[in-house]
């Protein structure tokens, strides 16, 4: 006779059984409010978005000056000629016809129709001037600083009228007004942060024309062409602008020399990919582009190109009244049968 | 007695056979009762983010429809600047060498009539205005605009930069665009003059129109297939207008579409119906097809229908959101979205499904045929309201201009 088996003792209740499935579902309460919660506060607007940090700061979220919008121009005669600069500013080959003689507008350089900081934005401009220029060794005011524009980045030698607006031309007024208003609550006398085209560190290799060429191909050639003549659409308006020869900025201009080309290009090439380029590229690519022949300095005149590059390009990153591949640069490319720009 | 007592002693121990049993109510875990609130608030919040989508959808569509009517202060003013001013400028002086002025242009002094006959008809040829012989390319807006919008248009134009004190009454536009019906684009000044009979002066000859020959092979594989291969008109129609998703190719430079046809062919471009069209395509068939595609001026069958929100997309189109470094669709895509061969496609009069669904496919890895990944890093900075907005602002676009576009877009020299 066996004995009856004893039933199997009950264990005690384990008192830790369930506790990680009741800490899931506490967790799962807890994030279904926090989101409930979340979501309310975003849509009543409780939460800062872009849109709400934006408009009610006079700075963006990387701290730079935040300039007004076009919707913001006046409707009145002082909004008429904000609207008169920015057109000459962003279409100045038409509106400045007679002083520009080549296919760029100051919108090529100063991106943002002069808004974008690192990319010479007119609001940082605005508040600098009047100031002294090593360039002419003499304080300069906001005319002084737009007709050397005109002399050289728009080129106006081979415009119509050959050289820039005249003094106190209404174009001078028309784009300062518009300068005016875009440095809108801009603070004055002290650093403001995104002006001019900021700097590139200089690097251990220096700059070198054959390397840019790579560069240039690979990163720049999509857009500016093969041969940096631009490209224009089927009517024959530059979409991309040249970067050299003859329809480009001349010899005494700004972005003729590689170390502010190199920052241009560094702080917002290529368009949409800013800092794409490595210090070294954009160095490179710099010295690539402004190693061929453009129109020449105007400041010439009577002089030698030697002359010319130790009165005016001393010391300057330039490769002015130098031989590159056996060519010595600085000639500039020849003046036009008629002007740029005279009617058909 | 006995019984009454045994029974009572035994209540303890022997349930009553009419017991039923039951368990007690446990309390619901806290947990739970933090769910169900955490979903209730979280519905309430939705139903409340909905109702302010539908405030701002019918605000929108009663905005649309006033601008369709013609119901705003100024119509013709808001039309000038959302469909001419990318070319002729906000102040109507053109672009030196390229877009001719309007103002003091000898053609809109005529007044609305011949203003509403240009934007119905277009230019493709040469035309003298003032000092200045343009290289004329102006689209057709007959398909973009109603004759509302046409006759806005065309009364603002001619008064405010022609001087013309008259308006032209919906009517009249609605009768010519019948008489216009299909004949095409001016072929430049000298077209112009003689069709109208007005003087314009010394204006320069048209070029004559080259037509496209297909051969009988090329002809077969766009309208009806070649074997197992379906027609391209199957989907992108007669005359490559798109639909919905499926691409408009009239007007596209050939450049771009040999690239996409050869992208689809070897895997860089993924659509697995174009993978298997263009599998046995030569490469003269697809310059073939690619020239017959480019060269049709054809019609815009696309309207904006994604709900977008049309200022934000002209915004986008314009000017950009520099703010995210996303630049002007306009800075590189061409000042009217005409393009710039071979990188840069035709945005204009493109199906707004496709735009938008295109610019999701960058933003979400599936299309990577780009240069310098340049569509992705911009698709990624755009969200989905935006990409249904400028999608939807590019369908409202008249259409590209064809003719010259292959000729001139291939001068760019490339080493």
């Amino acid at each position: 006779m066996t004995e009856p088996k004893e039933a199997p003792e009950a264990k005690p209740a384990d008192i830790n059984k369930g506790l990680l499935t009741r800490w899931w579902i506490h967790a799962a309460g807890a994030v279904l409010i926090a989101v409930a919660v979340g979501a309310l506060a975003y849509e009543s607007g409780f939460v800062p978005n872009r849109e709400t940090v934006q408009s009610a700061s006079q700075t963006t979220a990387d701290g730079f000056f935040q300039p007004p919008s076009d919707d913001q121009i006046p409707n009145d005669e002082f909004g008429a000629a904000v609207r008169r600069g920015q057109a000459i500013f962003t279409n100045t080959s038409t509106n400045a016809s007679q002083y520009v003689g080549n296919g760029l507008s100051c919108s090529n350089c100063h991106l943002g129709a002069g808004r974008q900081p690192f990319s010479a934005p007119m609001w940082a401009a605005w508040v600098q001037y009047p100031k002294y220029r090593s360039k002419n060794k003499q304080i300069n005011t906001m005319e002084d600083r737009v007709k050397g524009c005109f002399s050289y980045s728009m080129n106006a030698q081979h415009s119509i009228k050959g050289g820039p607006p005249p003094a106190g031309d209404d174009i001078y007024r028309d784009l300062q007004t518009y300068m005016y208003w875009l440095a809108t609550g801009a603070p004055t006398n002290e650093a403001i942060k995104g002006v001019g085209f900021g700097k590139v560190a200089k690097t251990e290799l220096g700059y070198s024309p054959e390397r840019g060429a790579e560069v240039f191909a690979a990163n720049c050639a999509v857009c500016h062409g093969g041969d940096g003549q631009g490209q224009k659409d089927i009517n024959g308006r530059y979409v991309f602008p040249p970067l050299w020869g003859e329809n480009s900025y001349n010899w005494g201009a700004g972005m003729a020399r590689i170390d502010t080309a190199a920052a241009f290009i560094k702080h917002n090439m290529p368009l949409s990919q800013p800092g794409r380029l490595t210090d070294q590229e954009a160095w490179d690519v710099a010295a690539y582009i402004d190693s061929f022949e453009r129109p020449k300095d105007p400041r010439q005149k009577g002089k030698t190109i030697e002359e010319t590059r130790k009165q005016y390009h001393e010391g300057d990153q330039i490769y002015y009244g130098q031989t590159v591949n056996g060519v010595l640069l600085g000639v500039g490319t020849p003046d036009p049968e008629r002007p740029v720009g005279a009617g058909d | 007695m006995t019984i009454e007592n045994k029974g009572g002693a035994n209540s303890f121990h022997q349930p009553d056979e009419n017991f039923e049993p039951y368990e007690q109510h446990g309390k619901m875990p806290w947990p739970l009762i933090a769910i169900a609130i955490g979903l209730g608030l979280w519905g309430a919040a939705t139903l409340f983010d909905t109702r302010e989508d539908v405030a701002t959808a019918q605000a929108d569509r009663t905005a649309a429809s006033q601008a369709d009517t013609g119901l705003t202060t100024d119509p013709g003013s808001a039309l000038f600047a959302a469909r001419c001013s990318t070319c002729h400028q906000p102040d109507g002086m053109g672009v030196r060498g390229a877009i001719p002025p309007l103002a003091g242009s000898p053609f809109v002094a005529q007044g609305p009539e011949l203003v509403a006959t240009i934007l119905m008809r277009g230019i493709d040829g040469p035309i003298r205005v003032n000092d200045h012989i343009f290289n004329g390319h102006m689209p057709s807006f007959a398909s973009a605009l109603t004759d509302i919008e046409i006759g806005a248009l065309s009364t603002h134009v001619a008064q405010r930069f022609g001087g013309s004190s008259e308006a032209y009454p919906t009517t009249a536009v609605a009768a010519l665009r019948a008489a216009i019906s299909d004949s095409g684009s001016f072929k430049g000044g000298q077209d112009i003059s003689t069709i109208t009979g007005l003087d314009f002066g010394n204006q320069p000859a048209g070029k004559a129109q080259v037509a496209h020959s297909l051969t009988p092979e090329v002809s077969a594989l766009i309208f009806t297939g070649r074997g197992e291969q379906w027609a391209c008109a199957s989907c992108h129609g007669d005359l490559g207008q798109g639909k919905e998703n499926t691409p408009r190719l009239a007007g596209l430079s050939a450049d771009y579409i040999v690239k996409q046809l050869d992208d689809f062919a070897n895997g860089r471009r993924l659509n697995e119906s174009m993978r298997v069209v263009v599998a046995t395509l030569s490469d003269s068939e697809k310059r073939q097809v690619a020239d017959y595609y480019a060269g049709l001026r054809v019609p815009s069958t696309a309207r904006p229908e994604l709900g977008g929100d049309l200022a934000r997309g002209e915004a986008l189109a314009l000017r950009g959101d520099w703010s995210r470094n996303v630049p002007a669709c306009f800075s590189c895509h061409g000042p009217s979205g005409f393009g710039v061969s071979p990188e840069f496609p035709p945005l204009a009069a493109q199906q707004a499904a496709y735009t938008a669904s295109q610019l999701a496919a960058w933003a979400g890895g599936h299309r990577n045929n780009s240069s310098l990944d340049l569509m992705g890093r911009i698709s990624r900075q755009l969200d989905d309201a935006d990409r249904r907005a400028v999608a939807d602002y590019l369908a409202s676009l008249p259409p590209v201009p064809a003719g010259e576009a292959e000729q001139i877009a291939r001068t760019g020299v490339r080493p």
